[in-house]
């Protein structure tokens, strides 16, 4: 027997189904190779916009040692494209749980319009990085973090200094500042507009709160406080479920 | 030799995951348009969509406070009120009185009724007090988005929402059916087809209008037309300029409507020194539903 020649029809077989495997191996692959046509359409770069647009809406929470996957960088980010474009057209993310303009928060986490598009554009037309020159410091990290509703331990607490708990349609006995609001047992994904009724006939929008999850619960804490006489109407507030309303922290 | 053949092709794959950066991006200054913050060069000039001039190297996206106080109160249908708008810096609060113009104004407001039957899109002027002003009848009770648009000087352009509530019994929900119809407004007719005929929450949709007759055609505020998008319950409210027009019958905006509602869209085209305002209702679906 001519083993070298059995070598050689071996190593030829070899080659041969390596090819087939190789060609195989080639088609499974070509769906995962897709986004390498993809087209560049759009100018807003990782580096430059959605960098800074996600350290002050997003790495909060997502970070390393935060509370979900972290999307600090782009190789991080990039695979994530489509499915966040689509998370924060439908205000699921960040979950801020309530409609922008509808009260006024210095705590407000949901994004602008102008991120909202920034971000879209970014998604659709290809995700660019980038120049690593057109990152902000990360230094800023650290301080874009600790601005976010979401730092530090979670509000659950059962009662908060101050507070008034409001159910159903509640009435104001004596005056009160209103400086924050927080849902208690609210039903994910409920939408409801929290109105504040004057005496003088005023209506006060306060909150309208629109996919909010308990798993996200959060302060709402107003720009500016208000005041609200005695008899004041709180309402709004879905059924089974309490408002909290909070002063202004004591100095 | 099957391991090497393995890493070869995730090789392959990992190189494709990341796409190649567009060639002018990043090539010196970039001229960047404020109010279309997609439309650049690497030049400076105007915008090819909206006119403004490109800015270099626009500052951060940073979110101004727009305070909006309304006198008397409360506000009573039918009667005149007096709307304040007060911008804050978000530093240190201090009242804005710098503003760059848009669109030939320095402050953009549109008024929405919770019914979308009122629809007002006008200029408060900027007051001695540093504040902008605009007396305004609302017809009737209920909610009233209050949309703001302007640009602060050293920032980026503001699109900010606000809330005012009219006492008294608030109109039923509207629920929007598809209306395509063509629409005879003040001294045009505008007909409209989307691309695609049933727009998709998340993807581009073309809207493409007809007027007729198409001479006479002006820029009105500096671009061939104005659009405002709106969700049937009013959290979204997006203002779009056309994406192609060239002052011809066809005007094209592009817009991605965010979520899969029914959503009313106004336009704008000025003819002969008149203004039409035009709407037309559009339901988007989720895809493959």
């Amino acid at each position: 027997m001519n083993y070298s020649k059995l070598t050689t029809q071996s190593s030829e077989l070899t080659t041969h189904r390596s090819l087939k495997l190789l060609f195989g191996l080639l088609i499974l692959a070509l769906p995962a190779m897709l986004p390498a046509h993809d087209i560049i359409t759009t100018p807003v770069t990782w580096d430059r916009e959605i960098s800074r647009i996600f350290y002050s809406r997003c790495v909060a929470c997502h970070r390393e040692g935060g509370a979900a996957f972290s999307l600090t960088e782009y190789r991080e980010t990039f695979p994530w494209r489509t499915a966040i474009k689509e998370e924060i057209l439908e205000r699921r993310m960040p979950p801020w749980g309530a409609v922008k303009g509808f009260g006024d928060f210095r705590n407000d986490q949901a994004l602008t319009p102008e991120q909202l598009e920034l971000v879209t554009s970014w998604s659709q037309g290809g995700s660019p990085e980038g120049e690593a020159k057109d990152l902000p410091a990360k230094d800023k990290l650290d301080e874009m973090i600790k601005e976010s509703a979401w730092y530090g331990p979670p509000v659950h607490a059962d009662h908060l200094p101050g507070e008034l708990v409001a159910t159903g349609d509640f009435k104001l006995t004596k005056p009160f500042v209103l400086d924050g609001l927080f849902p208690r047992n609210v039903p994910d994904d409920s939408s409801a507009q929290i109105i504040a009724e004057l005496p003088d006939g005023r209506v006060e929008p306060l909150l309208w709160l629109d996919q909010y999850k308990q798993k996200f619960a959060h302060v709402f804490l107003l720009r500016t406080p208000l005041d609200l006489p005695a008899g004041t109407v709180i309402s709004g507030i879905p059924a089974g479920a309490s408002m909290a309303l909070l002063p202004p922290p004591k100095e | 030799m099957r391991a090497a053949l393995l890493f070869f092709i995730l090789t392959l794959v990992a190189a494709a995951q990341t796409p190649a950066p567009l060639p002018s991006q990043n090539a010196g200054d970039v001229y960047i348009c404020p109010m279309d913050p997609d439309v650049r060069s690497n030049n400076p000039g105007k915008c090819a969509r909206c006119g403004m001039a490109l800015v270099a190297g626009l500052p951060d996206p940073v979110e101004y406070h727009l305070d909006l106080s309304i006198a008397p109160r409360p506000i009573k249908p039918g009667q005149p009120a007096s709307l304040t708008f007060a911008v804050h810096d978000p530093w240190k609060n201090r009242t804005v009185t710098n503003f760059q113009l848009v669109h030939e104004k320095l402050f953009h407001m549109f008024v929405v009724s919770q019914d979308l039957d009122v629809f007002v899109h006008n200029h408060p002027t900027l007051g001695s007090d540093g504040n902008f002003h605009y007396d305004y009848v609302f017809p009737k009770a209920g909610m009233y988005r209050v949309l703001g648009d302007f640009y602060p000087d050293g920032a980026t352009p503001q699109l900010i929402a606000k809330t005012l509530i009219v006492p008294g019994q608030a109109p039923k929900p509207v629920a929007l059916a598809r209306d395509y119809s063509p629409k005879d407004a003040e001294n045009l007719q505008v007909e409209l087809v989307t691309e695609p005929q049933q727009p998709i929450s998340g993807a581009k949709t073309q809207l493409m209008f007809q007027v007729k007759p198409g001479d006479g055609l002006e820029k009105y505020l500096g671009a061939w037309g104005h659009m405002l998008v709106a969700s049937a319950d009013l959290i979204d409210m997006i203002h779009e300029h056309p994406f192609i027009a060239d002052g011809g019958p066809q005007i094209q905006f592009n817009v991605i409507f965010p979520r899969a509602k029914a959503y009313r869209v106004w336009v704008q085209f000025q003819r002969k020194g008149v203004v039409n305002t035009a709407h037309f209702d559009i339901p988007v679906k989720e895809l493959g539903k």
